[in-house]
């Protein structure tokens, strides 16, 4: 799967393979289903 | 001349400028399918209060945007308050701390956009604030705070999923 980008001021470059796996890591996900707010808003 | 009514071509008098309570320190513009976006030196000795407002871009999923300070990233992060749907309902949240605020504002892909206001984040004392959010039929409500006491000089903007395109991101400092 392609690393998203990430975005310092104005400086935007494809995230390092640790970035990714930290961000992973956090619960991330390219294409969620619409979240519910009603039942959760995270 | 009295502030805050000014007339084409009065001099700006030194108590007039002083008297000026809102500045703004710091404009990003939001690139096109970032997972996140920083924003350096943003916070700092000038000012001990801040309001970061963000509009006029889109998120690629309906879901919460974070928010973190770049000098804090331990568990210390709470977020209670109220959130819903428009003319729907109005319901409470009050999670468990997180290394962010996971849910300071909405995004939307259609449209989105959020106040947060912030006391003190570049203080060496706790940061507290709270956080206005609209997106299409939802919105946040909250109160903030991170109990570190790290002094922060920027922060990150992170949807919990997917990615940002386009939009502002402004900081604005209150004069002390």
């Amino acid at each position: 799967m392609e690393k998203p980008n990430i975005q310092i001021d104005d400086e935007i470059r494809e995230m390092t393979d640790e970035e990714y796996q930290a961000l992973l890591d956090s619960g991330w996900t390219a294409d969620a289903p619409d979240t519910n707010p009603i039942s959760d808003p995270a | 001349m009295g502030y805050p009514v000014f007339a084409s071509g009065d001099v700006l008098n030194a108590s007039d400028m002083n008297a000026v309570g809102l500045w703004l320190v710091k404009t990003q513009t939001i690139g096109s399918a970032v997972s996140s976006v920083t924003v350096t030196s943003a916070f700092s000795s000038s000012y001990d209060n801040y309001i970061i407002t963000i509009s006029g871009g889109t998120t690629s999923v309906n879901g919460s945007v974070s928010l973190q300070l770049n000098n804090s990233t331990g568990s210390t992060y709470n977020v209670a308050g109220n959130y819903g749907n428009y003319g729907i309902n109005v319901l409470t949240y009050n999670p468990a701390a997180a290394t962010r605020w996971n849910d300071v504002i909405y995004g939307g892909t259609v449209a989105y956009s959020g106040v947060i206001n912030l006391v003190s984040p570049f203080a060496t004392r706790a940061t507290t604030g709270f956080s206005e959010g609209s997106s299409t039929g939802v919105f946040y409500k909250f109160s903030l705070i991170d109990t570190s006491t790290n002094s922060s000089t920027g922060f990150t903007f992170a949807p919990v999923s997917g990615t940002m395109t386009g939009g502002t991101i402004r900081v604005y400092g209150y004069r002390n």
